[in-house]
């Protein structure tokens, strides 16, 4: 044997070809993992995971008991894809019955030439159930938050309202924005070959927290029961609106504050910002006569009158700075208490006079005009009332009657609040918790003493008087049976916005006041503005004050003077003084 | 021995296979759960809502007087004897937790 191998070159070549292969294969993995690895990776994990922003619900509001006044709800919105239907007018005639919506406009929306519309945003769950039902080609639904106001116009100006992406945009929901918003989380998911998702890429990845919850100051019942009585008043005194604040006058805690007319959250579309302004908050107007339990505070504090302190009330006319001022009543001699239970204006202006009109002012300060009462609202105003250095001549004797300052509701609710608990100016509010999502508590609002106007034994003598004024005075129609109230009524002329000058037929009608007198629990001021006919605030405000009271009282568990004789007398149709 | 080793291999492997396998189907129930939980969660906030919505005080006004024929109670037929508050009574300003307000600037009394 030779030893010469036929089949070397052969084996030889088909070695080297094999190498060769190998050499590409190695090279283009070389190529793959290390040279294109992080690029490669990067695309890997784009088709295998799945980045999602997730926001977590929009915290809850609810009233002092637990009741639900707002709350976030998963609802689904219809999307089209024009490109896959076949018969888009077939399409938007199922939509529109399902819908309710025109089904030319569907149909207008399904004939575009795009891939993606939007049908209809934030549907009810029941209308996205028939959806699935008819299963359409070519129309989807995502759920997205929405927000649900289960009570409707109840307490519509205090809550206020959340727009189509979830933001709060006026009232509660507004001022507590931070607090309401859920948070918002980057999540990856893992999808498997069929696009669905597996797990997130952290097992321990947690999903967005919801927003924390709200608990107000308000409550449900006393809020419908002012919003009624209300209601009632401005219809039958044929008036443009009114507002009531029911409110604790030892605490500064806000139970009702109610407005008329109202809106529904559920349905802002189309309203002009004017009906959800809050114009317990946003509104100053010239008190009137309320405006006297002010001044007479100041008078008693500053000890330039008594209760006995006798006044000539000048027969009911006096001339201040050329301008003559009226009284009700023709009177001649009276008390200092009866001038305010009558609601003497020519008294008033003496005893301001007295007074002076620098403690005016710092009183009424004291007492919280002419600055925000830093209520958890958006949009309080300050009012107005004047530096002494900018009063005019008769500017002393119409502070004294309610005129010449602006004040809004709620600084004259917070202002009577001071008299009924002894004198402490209080902050208003309306939260009292904040809570998340677990229920563990976040913030707790505690009553806030703003400063102390006057002591403990003015406003006790105060207080008499102002029973005085319920009992024998202008505000007899606010009694109440078997408790005892304190209030002052107040009506005032309108400055007519064409002439510049007060109006005989504009009026705003209120009453202010607390009960029970000896331990207040509950602070009302009721205005009416405009009402027509008889429109004094004795007329027309006060019987609100007395119908209110009447049903939150026994509500709020609070027994009257002596029940048993109460209810005998009410049987036997006796009825009994208040 | 050999053998052994081999077996005690395979069977790694295998063991490596079937947690592989296992997670994924674990990972499908865990979000097939997740799915119902939401589900479940949606209907509670629906029925809450419609709860609320039901026992609005207006509604139930409503429905008492005009369908049930009740009225109103009139002054002196609820009689509160000894009433216990349903809620705590305030407490007497100042309260230990209460606190002051900075701005003093218009108070200063003489």
């Amino acid at each position: 044997m030779t030893g010469a191998d036929p089949f070397r070159g052969r084996r030889i070549v088909l070695a080297v070809l094999l190498m060769a292969g190998f050499a590409v294969v190695l090279g283009r993995l070389v190529h793959l993992q290390v040279l294109q690895a992080a690029e490669l990776s990067v695309k890997a994990d784009r088709q295998h995971q799945k980045s999602v922003t997730v926001e977590g619900n929009r915290g809850a509001i609810y009233d002092r008991r637990g009741k639900v006044l707002a709350m976030n709800m998963e609802v689904p919105s219809v999307f089209g894809v024009p490109a896959s239907l076949e018969n888009p007018s077939g399409t938007a005639r199922d939509l529109a019955r399902v819908l309710r919506v025109r089904a030319d406009e569907i149909e207008k929306k399904l004939r575009q030439e795009r891939n993606f519309v939007w049908i209809a945003r934030k549907v009810d769950p029941e209308q996205g159930r028939r959806l699935e039902r008819l299963s359409l080609e070519g129309i989807g639904t995502v759920m997205e938050g929405r927000r649900f106001y289960p009570k409707g116009p109840l307490l519509s100006h205090v809550l206020g309202f959340a727009g189509m992406d979830g933001q709060g945009l006026e009232g509660v929901e507004r001022r507590y924005e931070p607090y309401l918003r859920g948070e918002k989380r980057n999540i990856v998911l893992q999808r498997d070959a069929l696009g669905r998702t597996v797990f997130p890429k952290g097992l321990t990845e947690q999903g967005p927290s919801s927003g924390h919850n709200l608990t107000l100051t308000i409550d449900e019942i006393i809020q419908y029961i002012a919003e009624k009585e209300l209601d009632d008043a401005v219809t039958a005194a044929q008036a443009k609106g009114g507002v009531v604040i029911v409110m604790e006058p030892k605490t500064g805690a806000v139970l009702a504050m109610a407005m008329t007319p109202r809106f529904d959250p559920n349905a802002v579309r189309g309203l002009v910002p004017d009906r959800w302004r809050n114009r317990v908050v946003t509104d100053a107007y010239e008190p009137g006569s309320t405006m006297k339990i002010f001044l007479a505070a100041a008078a008693l504090e500053e000890r330039a009158m008594k209760p006995t302190s006798m006044i000539y009330a000048e027969n009911g006319q006096m001339t201040v700075a050329g301008t003559v001022i009226h009284d009700h009543d023709k009177s001649k001699w009276i008390t200092f208490a009866q001038a305010i239970q009558r609601s003497s204006n020519v008294a008033a202006a003496k005893t301001a006079m007295v007074l002076g009109e620098e403690r005016l002012f710092r009183y009424l300060r004291a007492f919280g005009f002419g600055e925000r009462t830093e209520i958890d609202l958006p949009g309080e105003v300050a009012g107005l009332v004047k530096e002494p250095r900018e009063w005019g001549r008769r500017t002393l004797a119409s502070v004294a009657m309610g005129q010449e300052i602006g004040v809004t509701a709620l600084q004259l609710a917070t202002a009577v609040s001071a008299v009924a608990n002894g004198g402490w100016l209080m902050r208003p509010y309306v939260v009292s918790e904040v809570r998340d999502g677990s229920g563990q508590l976040i913030a707790q609002v505690t009553p806030q003493v703003r400063r102390r106007p006057i002591t403990a034994e003015t406003a006790q003598t105060l207080g008499t008087i102002l029973e005085g004024a319920v009992t024998a005075g202008t505000g007899s129609k606010a009694a109440v049976a078997g408790y005892r109230v304190a209030g002052k009524t107040g009506t005032a002329q309108k400055i007519d916005p064409e002439t510049g000058a007060y109006s005989p037929a504009l009026s705003v009608a209120s009453f202010a006041g607390y009960v029970p007198a000896e331990d207040p629990r509950l602070t009302i001021v009721v205005i009416i503005d405009e009402p027509q006919g008889d429109a004094w605030g004795g007329v027309v405000a006060a019987p609100v004050f007395r119908r209110i009271a009447e049903q939150a009282l026994p509500y709020l568990g609070v027994s009257s003077q002596d029940p048993i004789k109460l209810a005998l007398a009410e049987r036997a149709g006796i009825g009994m003084a208040p | 021995m050999r053998l052994l080793a081999g077996l005690g291999l395979i069977g790694l492997l295998l063991l490596f296979v079937w947690e592989r396998v296992d997670i994924v189907r674990v990972g499908y129930h865990v979000e097939r759960l997740k799915t119902r939980k939401i589900v479940l969660q949606r209907e509670q906030d629906e029925l809450r809502v419609k709860v609320s919505a039901l026992t609005a005080p207006d509604r139930l006004a409503r429905t008492a007087t005009e369908k049930l024929g009740m009225v109103p109670p009139q002054p002196g037929q609820v009689i509160l004897v000894n009433a216990t508050d349903a809620v705590p009574a305030p407490g007497e300003p100042p309260l230990p937790e209460v606190r002051m307000a900075k701005s003093e600037r218009y108070w200063k009394k003489p």
